[in-house]
């Protein structure tokens, strides 16, 4: 932890002293992105030509009205949902082909999902939900499964309600759980649709001093859909979308 | 995976009731169906232990008031003995094949008893009319008029269950049972053993069976006489004409009516496959019913977690794998309801009730565990199928 924190002081120490550091590793691409969501009397464009490029260790926020398309890119982004038309690239590795199987696998493997409702499974308990991730990995036994668990609710200070039901949780303490249960798999990215939009403001602050001690400690790249422009702020990036197209 | 689920299944175990006591209940009537129709399927293929295929029955009445004089029944036999196409014939009672007439009775050898034992009366041409098979000592013979207690033959059996696993029963004595508050007692001595046979019907099992040498010295009380009668193949309505004014020859009096065993197969056959019908129209009735209801609880639960399955996939879940899960989370919860409806249907053999065979019944869990996990697996692929199908983006947003 002090390790980590000397780190980042060097790093500003050095960004104020005008010293290059390395180039950025692109991590997403999305190149010339379009989603159109069609029935059979209306056609809608969700999202038009998007060009965009999150980099390794960034912390983005997205925002915009509702209805701009920001839900839709972060699902495209986090391959749930397939554009109409352009390119999703990880890591330099375009996805566009990959089966369902090998989409399954990188969403497990290098992606982390925290939602506005938490979508916790209410019959499980927190540790359980928090091991979710894992189950679909090969090769964990349960014994592992149950330490990275109970490590990563260590990490978000809830290691003393693992045994609890989300019910028994407020609402911070879920959208804690469901941080816990993005780590768990140790992804490179975490996608967070608007994380803080079910709770108050102080819990809302707490939930946004997570994300960025993951930033900043793990180098996890963060993408977050927000309505808060006061959180916003604290992010390295803000892409602000207008009707489907990026506006800045 | 499937502690996960065992664990899911635990915590929705509220929810899980209603799903597991229908697949408790399936499995409990379904195994009763299935015990019922493999018994009478057994029963089917199991050796009826006679011929009957060439049996006529001739029931000779007296009339009115009238009465059988040996002489003239001798001779009625005889005389039909003689006609061209009779190749054997038996006097009896009227305790035939395929009837619903049954004469039966409580008899006992030392300790060991059995009651509910078809008799019969039989002459000393009984086994030669009706093709029975000897596996031990003889048929009745005229030496045995000479016999100081009545001699008896007795099926295989009727043999195991008094008898047990004796060497050799010729010459054992078996007692009649006279009735409660009785102690007379009618004496029978063995002198054969005959294969099992089955008397009642397609469907029904092997009865155990005694048959009683007939002794009718004297006839002059009787007013009606059963006769079975053996015919060439071949021969029909012909030689039924022949045999009836043959018996007219004898004495006017006597009225005859012939009738083939297979017509009173036939008969019996009928009245029993009328309610085997309504059975398996029940039985099918309530897999359909079954499988409705799984069906519409396993749609509704997919619904209830579209989603959890959106969430699942977003995880790393692929589609594949939410349908095996969810065929996965029907397996478990059947095993559970089949193990439990397994440890009711146990009680039937272990208690020896309805007097079934312990096979029977074992076959009837098996069938019944076997269409169950058919029925559930079909009933939940579709749904599975449609939420393998469900698009994770669009579930996570529906909340």
């Amino acid at each position: 932890m002090t390790t980590m924190t000397a780190q980042s002081d060097l790093l500003t120490t050095a960004q104020a002293a005008g010293i290059q550091s390395a180039p950025a590793q692109p991590i997403i691409q999305l190149t010339d992105i379009e989603k159109v969501y069609q029935t059979s009397t209306v056609e809608t464009l969700a999202l038009n030509r998007v060009n965009l490029t999150i980099n390794q260790g960034e912390f983005v926020s997205i925002m915009g009205p509702s209805g701009c398309g920001k839900s839709t890119l972060l699902s495209i982004m986090g391959l749930l949902d397939e554009p109409t038309h352009g390119t999703v690239t990880l890591s330099g590795r375009a996805v566009t082909s990959y089966s369902d199987r090998e989409l399954a696998d990188l969403r497990n493997q290098r992606l982390g999902f925290v939602f506005q409702s938490y979508h916790l499974i209410n019959d499980l308990s927190v540790l359980d939900n928090v091991e979710l991730p894992l189950l679909y990995r090969k090769g964990i036994s349960g014994k592992e499964r149950r330490q990275r668990a109970l490590a990563a609710l260590d990490k978000v200070g809830l290691n003393a309600r693992t045994s609890h039901f989300p019910s028994q949780l407020s609402g911070g303490q879920r959208q804690r759980v469901a941080i816990a249960r993005a780590l768990v798999g140790q992804p490179d990215i975490i996608l967070a649709d608007e994380p803080t939009g079910n709770l108050d403001s102080v819990m809302g602050e707490e939930i946004m001093d997570l994300l960025l001690t993951l930033n900043r400690r793990d180098n996890t790249t963060i993408v977050m859909v927000t309505h808060d422009e006061q959180q916003a702020l604290k992010t390295e990036r803000i892409i602000r979308f207008f009707d489907g197209s990026q506006v800045n | 995976m499937f502690r996960h689920l065992f664990r899911l299944i635990w915590n929705r175990k509220r929810t899980n009731v209603l799903l597991l006591s229908e697949i408790f209940f399936s499995f409990v009537v379904l195994f009763g169906v299935a015990t019922i129709f493999i018994g009478f399927g057994r029963n089917y293929v199991l050796p009826r232990g006679f011929a009957h295929e060439q049996v006529w029955r001739l029931n000779i009445n007296a009339g009115q008031g009238e009465k059988m004089p040996r002489a003239q029944l001798d001779d009625v036999l005889r005389q039909v003995r003689a006609l061209p196409g009779v190749q054997e014939l038996t006097l009896t009672s009227g305790n035939t094949p395929f009837r619903f007439i049954t004469m039966n009775g409580e008899f006992e050898a030392g300790k060991n008893k059995i009651d509910n034992v078809d008799r019969y009366d039989a002459d000393d041409r009984y086994a030669a009319t009706m093709g029975l098979q000897l596996v031990e000592g003889r048929w009745f013979q005229p030496s045995d008029d000479a016999s100081t207690r009545r001699p008896a033959i007795i099926s295989r059996n009727m043999r195991e269950k008094l008898f047990g696993d004796a060497p050799r029963v010729v010459g054992q004595i078996i007692r009649e049972s006279a009735g409660p508050g009785t102690e007379n007692k009618t004496e029978f001595q063995v002198v054969g053993v005959t294969e099992n046979v089955r008397p009642h019907g397609d469907f029904d099992g092997e009865a155990p069976s005694m048959w009683m040498r007939l002794q009718p010295h004297d006839t002059t009380r009787w007013e009606g006489a059963a006769v079975m009668v053996r015919v060439a193949p071949g021969q029909g309505a012909e030689l039924q004409q022949k045999i009836v004014h043959t018996i007219a020859g004898v004495t006017r009096k006597w009225s005859t009516q012939v009738y083939a065993l297979e017509a009173d197969r036939l008969d019996k056959l009928k009245i029993t496959v009328a309610p085997l019908a309504a059975l398996a129209v029940v039985g099918l009735f309530l897999i359909v019913n079954v499988a409705l209801g799984l069906f519409g609880v396993l749609w509704y639960n997919i619904n209830q977690r579209r989603a959890e399955i959106g969430l699942r996939r977003a995880l790393g879940a692929s589609g594949p794998g939410i349908s095996a899960q969810f065929l996965g989370e029907m397996l478990v919860l059947t095993s559970l309801g089949v193990t439990l409806g397994l440890l009711l249907a146990a009680q039937f053999p272990l208690l020896d009730a309805f007097d079934v065979a312990p096979r029977v019944y074992m076959f009837g869990m098996l069938a019944a565990t076997g269409l169950i996990f058919l029925l559930t697996a079909l009933c939940a692929w579709q749904p599975s199928r449609l939420a393998a199908r469900i698009q994770p983006a669009v579930a996570l947003r529906e909340e």
